[in-house]
């Protein structure tokens, strides 16, 4: 697995209310290419914040991000975006979706539309290409979403609590297909999210966040899965270490409750 | 009571339940649903029963003017006509005082002036509900002439343009493009920020967002205000045909107020009545048409 930092955040703060809120304070960190980095912390830790930033969505108050040492400068097909919110388009059918973010990139029609049934087919929604979203339940208007993301091929997949809203047995194949998907075509993923199962399970890397400021509380490398990522969810439980990490993310959660409700 | 043994019987006759193998047929509880009231609830009438109670309603206020007709003393009853005498007053206009041209003039004047106004609105609301600066540029003067009443416009149209049907168009205009624009803006606005960042994520222009992602996401919204706006047209057409027309359904009106023919004034209100409930309708299909992944039933 290469290392090399792909992403590179340089001490990014971020203000809200001039000053008032400091969602960021001093972030830097380097994040490696084909590595699934978690954005883990309680509400209010600014991981979202630092998503949107890498995104190009949000600007930081201090520092700058730099993919491969560029600056960011704004959004772009290179870093895709999954929201937890649905967003495939309620007005194309699946399939026009796919195609949208092709089309965006001056992709001809014809390897387009094949380009679009890969994916579907990928994310194993081919029989469902001719239906508008309103008719897919929410687990496939997410993998709707996340077809037209990987169907751009960028360099760096983020996620924003992607499984958020997803019943818990749907979330879990969610995992498992995102998993499939990143050993079948390595990627660079960054997911943002608050529960600890899936953070164990999908990263090789969690950064646990502490809020107000919202910094870096750990950097944590899931040395435990030997550099493997696991194809069912539930070998997690039976490796040597597991139990130790999740112990030591729950007191980290808990240590961050118990701080809030001091302040309070 | 015959009846309900019976059942009791075929039950046990029947397939065994999960609750008959658990207590025994015998002592099974039997639900009964609880009667549904009239005013149940948030509860969704069938489809028969809802058109029914629609017929009721009319029926009910057909009845009632019907009653205030016949308890009218009788020299006062041709200034509340009867349901009838107004229905055959309005074939009599057909028939004999060529209310057709009336009928076309009015929807030509509508027609015409709500779509200038729309072409104007829509994409000015859509533009100030894209980008922030020039909803800050523009709205408060635009929402300004919301509160000017459009009817208090007349006697200056009258004088700009003296009684043609410019003036009644215009009037028509300043009636709707104001508050369709306001509404249009608030359609556009309305679509989730995710629709727009997911497009920009995907590397996506900013006027390929208004145009790709944020006017077919809020055209939904934008078809409802339309349809909604118009009926407020109807409202003005009729001022400005009362004002100063020689045509059209609000002069027809116009003109029978002058011989007191209560009944033909009221034909007239129910034709706009008709018209109106038939643009409704219109705009609907059009929709299912144009929007079908918009329209779930």
């Amino acid at each position: 697995m290469s290392v090399k930092p792909l992403i590179r955040a340089t001490a990014v703060g971020k203000d809200y209310n001039e000053g008032a809120v400091r969602a960021l304070s001093n972030i830097s960190v380097d994040l490696h290419e084909n590595q699934i980095t978690a954005l883990v912390g309680p509400s209010g830790c600014g991981k979202t914040t630092l998503l949107r930033i890498i995104a190009g969505l949000d600007f930081p108050t201090r520092g700058a991000i730099a993919i491969d040492g560029k600056t960011v400068q704004g959004p772009g097909p290179d870093r895709g975006l999954i929201f937890q919110a649905y967003t495939s388009f309620p007005w194309l059918t699946a399939v026009r979706n796919v195609e949208y973010g092709l089309k965006i990139l001056g992709i001809d029609k014809e390897e387009r539309r094949q380009r679009a049934l890969d994916f579907l087919k990928l994310v194993r929604l081919d029989h469902v290409a001719d239906h508008y979203p309103r008719s897919l339940s929410g687990g496939m208007k997410q993998r709707v979403a996340l077809a037209r993301t990987l169907a751009q091929r960028p360099r760096i997949v983020l996620m924003d609590e992607p499984f958020g809203a997803l019943d818990a047995q749907v979330r879990w194949e969610m995992q498992e297909l995102l998993v499939e998907l990143v050993e079948a075509e390595p990627r660079t993923v960054v997911i943002v999210t608050h529960d600890i199962g899936e953070a164990l399970y999908l990263a090789d890397r969690i950064l646990f966040f502490s809020r107000q400021p919202g910094r870096i509380k750990a950097d944590l490398t899931l040395d435990f899965k030997g550099g493997r990522r696991l194809k069912e969810k539930e070998e997690l439980f039976s490796l040597p270490g597991y139990r130790e990490m999740e112990k030591h993310l729950f007191s980290m959660m808990r240590e961050e409750i118990a701080a809030v409700d001091n302040a309070a | 009571m015959a009846d309900d043994s019976a059942g009791v019987v075929a039950h046990q006759g029947g397939a065994e339940t999960f609750a008959q193998q658990q207590t025994g047929a015998a002592d099974a509880p039997v639900f009964r649903p609880p009667g549904r009231k009239f005013l149940e609830l948030r509860h969704e009438p069938s489809r028969i029963n809802g058109a029914l109670l629609g017929l009721i309603g009319a029926a009910l206020f057909i009845g009632l003017w019907e009653a205030g007709h016949y308890l009218t003393p009788e020299e006062g009853r041709q200034f509340l006509p009867s349901v009838g005498e107004v229905i055959y007053a309005l074939i009599d206009l057909f028939r004999e005082q060529n209310f057709l041209d009336d009928v076309i003039a009015s929807c030509i004047r509508i027609s015409v002036s709500f779509f200038a106004a729309a072409a104007i609105a829509v994409p000015l609301g859509v533009l100030m509900g894209s980008f922030k600066n020039l909803r800050a540029l523009l709205n408060p003067t635009l929402s300004a002439w919301k509160y000017l009443p459009a009817a208090s416009f007349m006697p200056l149209l009258l004088v700009w343009f003296g009684p043609t049907d410019t003036a009644k168009l215009a009037l028509l205009f300043i009636g709707v493009v104001f508050f369709l624009v306001a509404l249009v803006l608030d359609n556009a606005e309305a679509v989730p920020s995710e629709f727009t960042e997911a497009a920009l994520t995907m590397g996506a222009s900013r006027w390929e967002v208004v145009l790709n992602v944020i006017v077919p996401a809020a055209a939904p919204a934008i078809f409802d205000s339309m349809r909604n706006m118009i009926a407020v047209g109807w409202t003005y057409l009729v001022i400005a045909e009362i004002v100063g027309a020689r045509d059209g359904i609000g002069a027809m009106m116009m003109r029978a107020g002058r011989t007191l023919s209560v009944d033909q004034i009221m034909a007239g209100i129910l034709t706009i009545g008709i018209l109106g409930v038939l643009t409704d309708i219109l705009f609907r299909m059009a929709a299912r048409l144009l929007l079908p992944w918009a329209t779930s039933r």
